[in-house]
């Protein structure tokens, strides 16, 4: 039943970013199911209920009130219920210090917030569409930060 | 002169002297010896000599008696008999002489009593050929043999006062060969003693040179003494210490001017001592440093000591002091004591310190404006172009001409903001000296640059023509940022009609061969020209262009924040490098880097 949709879950606290992120999946017609948390704490949380569905894929957003997007990103990959569930930083910088700490901590891949709807949505199809598999096996930090 | 020279020196003069007095001593007894030796003889021979002339006077008495004695036969006239009797007193006279002359226990006193027997033997004699004389009985026979014993008396004294003579002669001969043989033995003597004094005195004179010799030399060295101090007291006051000396053994201390003058004290303004010293140290150091003597006992350095002092007018001083135990020749410790004034150094120190804090500060600052201008400006400008976005994705119909136009205005200015931010970022980057030097193909960052702006360079049609760059210790981020702005600012300054032909040039260089390096610290360099063949600009705005924010143009023409030359400029000072503008208007400009080889 769960395998028709992918299951995506976004930590991020702006309302905004949060619009233009359901608007680009409602526009790409994927099957897809966007469970929206703000802020760190409301994400830890739910993913460590005893019955909570693990995502697909965790868009992350590093600035966050109450707890930021690193110390959830520890948390996760400290748990092993949980260390297993692809997270994608979902940032409006990328510098190189945040860059370089995500990826040290295990995230999967790093994604700079674009300035354009339609770059918006060509990123989401393009992470969603890609096997997690060979792209963290052969995961290096220039393929960290993603490029289209 | 070192110190075991002037021992040995010291040493052979005392044996010069010890040896010269023994000797003095010597000859002074010999001489003593000679002298008695001669005295006895001398006392001798007058002996002999007075015993003779007795006996010869004695003789010549006895004889003008027996004249006299036949005077008074011959006249009966007894003014002879008085005169001859009167003989007899000088007789006795010279015979008591004789006595004390002789003395009682030799022989000759025996031969003297023998003849005092004779002389008496005479006188009786006499008195009795004068019984016989006044009786007229001269021819009898007992006169005559009275008269011949009476020459006979006189044969024997003569011959006793012979025997006695001899005797006298026969003593002092012997006593005179006794003496020739010493006199042989001290004749050699007086030349022995003379040749002895000469080398006394030469010995005398050699240590008399030593002694003047060395004296110069002291003296000399009292001089530099008295010149190295007084120089000493100099450098203290200008080099602000003073010394200190603790005579262990003794517990006694002693302070150069300047230590009390360091305290605000006159030189010598009270007793050296630690307990006076230690008045005037500020109370929460007294232990520190009294700890610090203590460990001076037993150790032979003691490490520097920083502590403070309170003068009498208040005022608070820092001093460091240091000492070292040294053992003089006569075997005593003594610790020598360094201390100086601080104060100065201090006290700029802490203001460094405050300095380097605000510093710190603000840095910081700069670094929490860096994280807002990269996340917190960048997050509305995101949006805003988003929000653009859909706009025209959803909404372009709806709006009007004038609207479309307003609307392309708005996003054109949410780019520039956009270009000023990340250009302003990047600056921010190009501030921070203290990035790590790593030795790096400059080939490889120039086409990583290239990279960057594949999309410009294939949309201007550029030809970029390279030279073979060298391997360069540099910030390998921010050479990269350099070739990368360089480049793109020729890209964006080239000419509409023309498309750019930019060519990187390298040489190595000896700062003296190039004109813009005559105030260069480094002997060689790497230079690296930049040339296009764009716009170029005013030779008089070739210094301009580095500043912040300069722009030669307006806007809407180019697109430039006026950041990117400035962050050139920054990147290579922070190499401690040069950069240069050459330019000449619509012909072209070249950007020249000089980047030191071993910085």
């Amino acid at each position: 039943m769960y395998n028709d949709y992918i299951n995506i879950i976004l930590a991020d606290d702006d309302d905004d970013d949060i619009l233009f992120f359901t608007d680009a999946f409602e526009n790409l017609k994927i099957k897809t199911k966007v469970k929206v948390f703000k802020d760190g704490i409301e994400l830890m949380d739910y993913l460590t209920t005893e019955d909570a569905l693990m995502p697909d894929i965790l868009f992350l957003d590093l600035n966050m009130p109450k707890k930021s997007g690193l110390e959830c990103l520890i948390e996760i990959k400290d748990n092993p219920k949980m260390s297993e569930i692809v997270v994608a930083i979902y940032s409006t910088s990328a510098s190189e210090e945040d860059i370089e700490k995500t990826f040290v901590l295990g995230a999967n891949i790093y994604i700079k917030k674009p300035a354009d709807f339609i770059k918006l949505k060509k990123v989401l199809s393009k992470v969603v569409s890609i096997n997690w598999q060979y792209h963290t096996n052969n995961l290096n930090k220039n393929s960290f930060l993603l490029r289209l | 002169m070192r110190f075991e020279n002037y021992l040995k020196s010291e040493v052979s003069l005392k044996a010069i002297l010890i040896l010269s007095v023994f000797i003095i001593l010597l000859i002074g007894g010999f001489t003593y010896k000679y002298i008695t030796n001669l005295t006895y003889s001398q006392k001798l021979v007058n002996q002999t000599y007075n015993v003779n002339l007795q006996l010869k006077q004695l003789v010549s008495q006895l004889r003008r008696a027996e004249n006299l004695h036949k005077n008074y036969i011959l006249t009966k006239d007894a003014y002879y008999v008085n005169t001859y009797l009167d003989t007899k007193k000088s007789v006795n006279t010279t015979v008591q002489e004789l006595n004390n002359l002789i003395g009682a226990t030799n022989q000759q006193s025996q031969n003297l009593k023998t003849l005092d027997q004779l002389i008496n033997d005479l006188y009786l004699h006499f008195s009795k050929i004068n019984t016989f004389t006044e009786n007229d009985s001269v021819d009898t026979k007992i006169y005559n043999s009275l008269y011949y014993e009476e020459r006979l008396i006189m044969n024997d004294i003569i011959n006793q006062t012979d025997i006695m003579y001899n005797k006298e002669n026969e003593h002092l001969i012997t006593t005179y060969q006794k003496e020739e043989e010493y006199t042989n033995y001290i004749e050699f003597t007086p030349l022995f003693y003379f040749l002895t004094l000469l080398v006394i005195l030469m010995f005398i004179v050699m240590a008399y040179i030593k002694i003047s010799n060395d004296l110069k030399l002291i003296k000399a060295k009292n001089e530099l003494l008295l010149i190295s101090k007084e120089s000493s007291n100099q450098s203290e006051i200008i080099g602000k210490y003073g010394n200190w000396i603790w005579h262990v053994e003794a517990n006694t201390f002693q302070y150069s001017d300047n230590l009390y003058r360091m305290l605000g004290e006159e030189p010598n303004a009270f007793e050296a001592s630690p307990h006076n010293f230690l008045k005037f140290v500020h109370p929460e150091d007294v232990q520190k440093l009294t700890d610090g003597l203590n460990k001076m006992m037993d150790s032979k350095e003691l490490p520097f000591i920083n502590y403070r002092i309170i003068e009498k007018n208040g005022s608070i001083k820092y001093l460091k002091a240091y000492a070292k135990s040294i053992y003089g020749l006569d075997g005593q410790k003594r610790v020598l004591g360094t201390t100086t004034d601080i104060t100065e150094e201090t006290k700029n120190l802490l203001v460094l310190e405050e300095r380097n804090l605000e510093l710190e500060r603000n840095n910081k600052e700069l670094t929490a404006f860096n994280y807002a201008a990269s996340h917190d400006l960048q997050e509305p400008l995101r949006k805003i172009q988003t929000f653009v976005s859909r706009l025209q994705e959803k909404e372009m119909l709806n709006i009007s001409a004038t609207g479309i136009q307003y609307f392309e205005g708005i996003k054109s200015a949410v780019v520039r903001m956009r270009l000023l931010i990340d250009d302003l970022i990047h600056f921010s980057k190009a501030n921070k000296p203290h990035e790590v030097y790593v030795r790096k193909d400059l080939n490889t960052l120039f086409e990583n640059a290239k990279k960057d702006l594949a999309e410009i360079i294939e949309e201007k049609k550029a030809e970029i023509i390279t030279d073979k760059l060298p391997e360069a210790r540099i910030i390998a981020f921010q050479i990269q940022q350099l070739f990368s702005n360089l480049l793109s600012n020729s890209l964006k300054y080239s000419k509409k009609d023309t498309s750019p032909i930019i060519k990187i040039n390298y040489s190595k260089v000896i700062s003296a061969a190039e004109s813009h390096l005559s105030k260069a610290v480094e002997g060689s360099y790497h230079k690296i020209t930049v040339t296009d063949n764009g716009i170029g600009f005013e030779q008089k705005y070739s210094n301009k262009i580095f500043e912040l924010f300069t722009r030669l143009h307006n806007k809407q023409d180019y697109s430039g924040t006026g950041i990117g030359l400035s962050i050139c400029k920054k990147i290579v000072e922070n190499h401690k490098g040069y950069i240069f503008s050459k330019g000449e208007s619509n012909i072209g400009a070249v950007f020249t880097i000089y980047i030191p080889i071993h910085p």
